[in-house]
């Protein structure tokens, strides 16, 4: 641990608390395990001395702020969690002047379960290209000595190029093993409506079978309304109970995104999502 | 009276039993332990300390159709679905038979689950009991133990040359083979897992409703199902008609009380609106009302929810909170 930049972040916590600048700070503590972190909600000021930040620090903590509307809070941001305070900002779920972005210098985070840490950076760490986050109003540590990868997909085109039957039989085997329990969506900073379309009656447009044809349904669904908004935190990932490597889907219609709209989500608060904008002139398909 | 049983008899006696009958048995899967049908014994693993999802998705499947309703020539009929095969679940965890246990009790009560009674009466369990306690479980805090043979037909505990086999049931008796021999010795010490006492948890939770606690803790909460879904206590379930060209499948599948949808009613109206709320209701189930309408707590301690909750809500944790909260409030 750093105990250098916990204590940064541990003051700046304590005086946006003591001053009244916000109401709650969103950070991270030790988790029961003594080993990993979880997300912890300070509001007194003592609270902050709970604060840590190090590589178990792997959830994104964003999706807490739609629960928090129009109370002022403070939330710890690294780089990667940013993109989703901008994807939030520009859909008008959060405003911006109602949180104060602890930004936080990321050297990477780890695989982490409970009570179980991994050795290596992963692998969306190795290629982030971003050494700060894109938006905060304090940033915390220094900026971290590294080179980033170039961003190669190559776990994409190993499945692009599986012939289209043995595609589909890879996905049937893994969504067959999804038990619905939504972890993936509650999990989501991009997914916020208040009553999904996987739980509306009229019309009912996924049943509640936990079923290969239906779970295909729901996850089809669930990652196209996430095209172009997909900010690559991988929580949903992290969070399925049953190892479903949702983060293929996702990066999938990530690397479509980029192709066809040179567009990555969440890099800006101004720049309006491809599929929340119309040009006349716009053309499909990625060859035209 | 305890027998003996190589590991080649074992595998012998599981390949009898796969001919005969279903026979589910933990199997690895991707990074996974489920319990599956074993097609072939060598698809078995013996080497796990418990499965990702408990036995329950046997007794309480993701998924399954309750009955049909068919129309054929202006008459219509009621298709009840029925259990054929009878089967066996190899390599139950004592914690997660206990679970099965405490599920009778509300799926086996007047007016008992017609599915439910069936699928039971027609599966024999072989339990598999614990050579290393885990991080998260504390069995031994909850009314049962590594070695507890007491909600299972035959109990296997491994030795170095095999294991030793208890026989529980007349259920497990039929099932055995002819001619094992006696076991000499009595089988090893049980591992001890960690204690987490529950004692005064009960009346403690009579206190706690109104507690700011709850909306506290679940800040954190997500209100996916995941504690729900891998717990071998939680059994709440959503049902569903399909109609298809004037026939009807009512479906029931896996429900919990943490989806913000469970308690809507018609109009639109959710008595339970709140995260607390619905985190509380967990909770309470688990240790008040469950045990207030059947004695015993709902949890057995197989610390599968602590595992696998992805922002650790830890019911060890939360329930040596409630003592102290309920120490202060009495």
């Amino acid at each position: 641990m750093d105990s250098e930049l916990i204590q940064q972040i541990r003051n700046q916590a304590r005086d946006l608390l003591e001053s009244g600048a916000v109401k709650g700070i969103i950070g991270y503590e030790r988790a029961s395990d003594g080993l990993t972190a979880r997300p912890f909600f300070a509001y007194e000021p003592d609270a902050v001395e709970r604060l840590i930040f190090d590589e178990t620090c792997t959830h994104n903590l964003v999706k807490y702020l739609v629960d928090k509307k129009g109370e002022r809070m403070a939330i710890l941001a690294k780089p990667c969690d940013s993109r989703a305070l901008n994807l939030l900002i520009n859909e008008e779920q959060i405003k911006r002047d109602q949180v104060f972005i602890i930004g936080v210098y990321c050297p990477g985070v780890v695989e982490t379960s409970w009570n179980q840490k991994g050795q290596t950076q992963q692998p969306r760490c190795q290629t982030c290209q971003l050494l700060k986050p894109v938006v905060y109003d304090f940033l915390a540590g220094q900026e971290p000595a590294r080179q980033p990868e170039a961003e190669v997909y190559s776990d994409i085109e190993e499945i692009e190029s599986m012939p289209t039957a043995e595609r589909r039989a890879f996905w049937l085997e893994h969504l067959g093993r999804c038990i619905r329990c939504y972890a993936c969506r509650q999990v989501c900073p991009g997914c916020y409506c208040p009553e999904c379309f996987a739980e509306q009656l009229d019309p009912a447009w996924v049943g509640i079978r936990i079923a290969p044809e239906e779970n295909e349904l729901w996850q089809t669904i669930r990652t196209l309304h996430l095209a172009g908004r997909c900010i690559g935190c991988n929580e949903c990932e992290r969070a399925c109970p049953v190892d479903i490597p949702l983060s293929r889907l996702n990066r999938k219609l990530e690397k479509q995104v980029a192709q066809l709209f040179e567009f990555r989500a969440g890099l800006s608060p101004d720049e309006q999502p491809p599929f929340a904008t119309f040009n006349k002139e716009e053309r499909l398909g990625s060859e035209e | 009276m305890n027998l003996l049983m190589s590991r080649d008899d074992l595998v012998r006696w599981l390949q009898l039993l796969l001919q005969e009958r279903i026979l589910l048995a933990p199997m690895r899967v991707q990074g996974l332990v489920l319990f599956q049908p074993v097609s072939k014994v060598e698809d078995i693993t013996f080497d796990f300390a418990n499965t990702t999802l408990p036995p329950k998705v046997w007794f309480l499947p993701p998924t399954e159709t309750l009955f049909s309703v068919r129309s054929c020539d202006g008459h219509t009929e009621l298709v009840p679905a029925t259990v054929e095969q009878q089967a066996v679940i190899f390599g139950v965890r004592p914690c997660d038979a206990k679970g099965i246990t405490l599920m009778d009790s509300p799926f086996l009560e007047e007016p008992g689950d017609a599915l439910y009674r069936e699928r039971r009466a027609k599966t024999t369990l072989i339990g598999l009991s614990c050579r290393q306690a885990q991080p998260e479980c504390f069995c031994t805090s909850v009314g049962s133990a590594p070695n507890d043979p007491s909600n299972v037909d035959i109990l296997l505990t491994e030795i170095e040359d095999g294991y030793v086999v208890q026989v529980v049931t007349e259920q497990g008796k039929a099932l055995l083979p002819q001619g094992l021999a006696e076991a000499g010795a009595a089988p090893p010490a049980p591992p001890e897992p960690q204690a987490v006492p529950t004692e005064g948890i009960v009346p403690a939770m009579q206190m706690l409703f109104n507690q700011p606690y709850w909306e506290r803790l679940a800040e954190r909460c997500l209100h996916c199902n995941v504690c729900a879904y891998v717990c071998p206590t939680c059994y709440c379930f959503d049902v569903r008609d399909y109609p298809n060209k004037g026939n009807i499948e009512r479906v029931r599948s896996w429900e919990s009380c943490q989806s913000p949808g469970f308690t809507r009613i018609a109009g639109g109206y959710n008595p339970r609106g709140t995260k607390g709320g619905r985190l509380r209701q967990r909770f309470y189930h688990k240790l008040l009302y469950f045990p207030g309408q059947f004695q015993e707590i709902a949890c057995v301690g197989c610390g599968r929810c602590v595992k696998a909750c992805p922002v650790n809500i830890d019911i060890r944790e939360i329930i040596s909170d409630l003592q102290q909260l309920g120490a202060k409030s009495g």
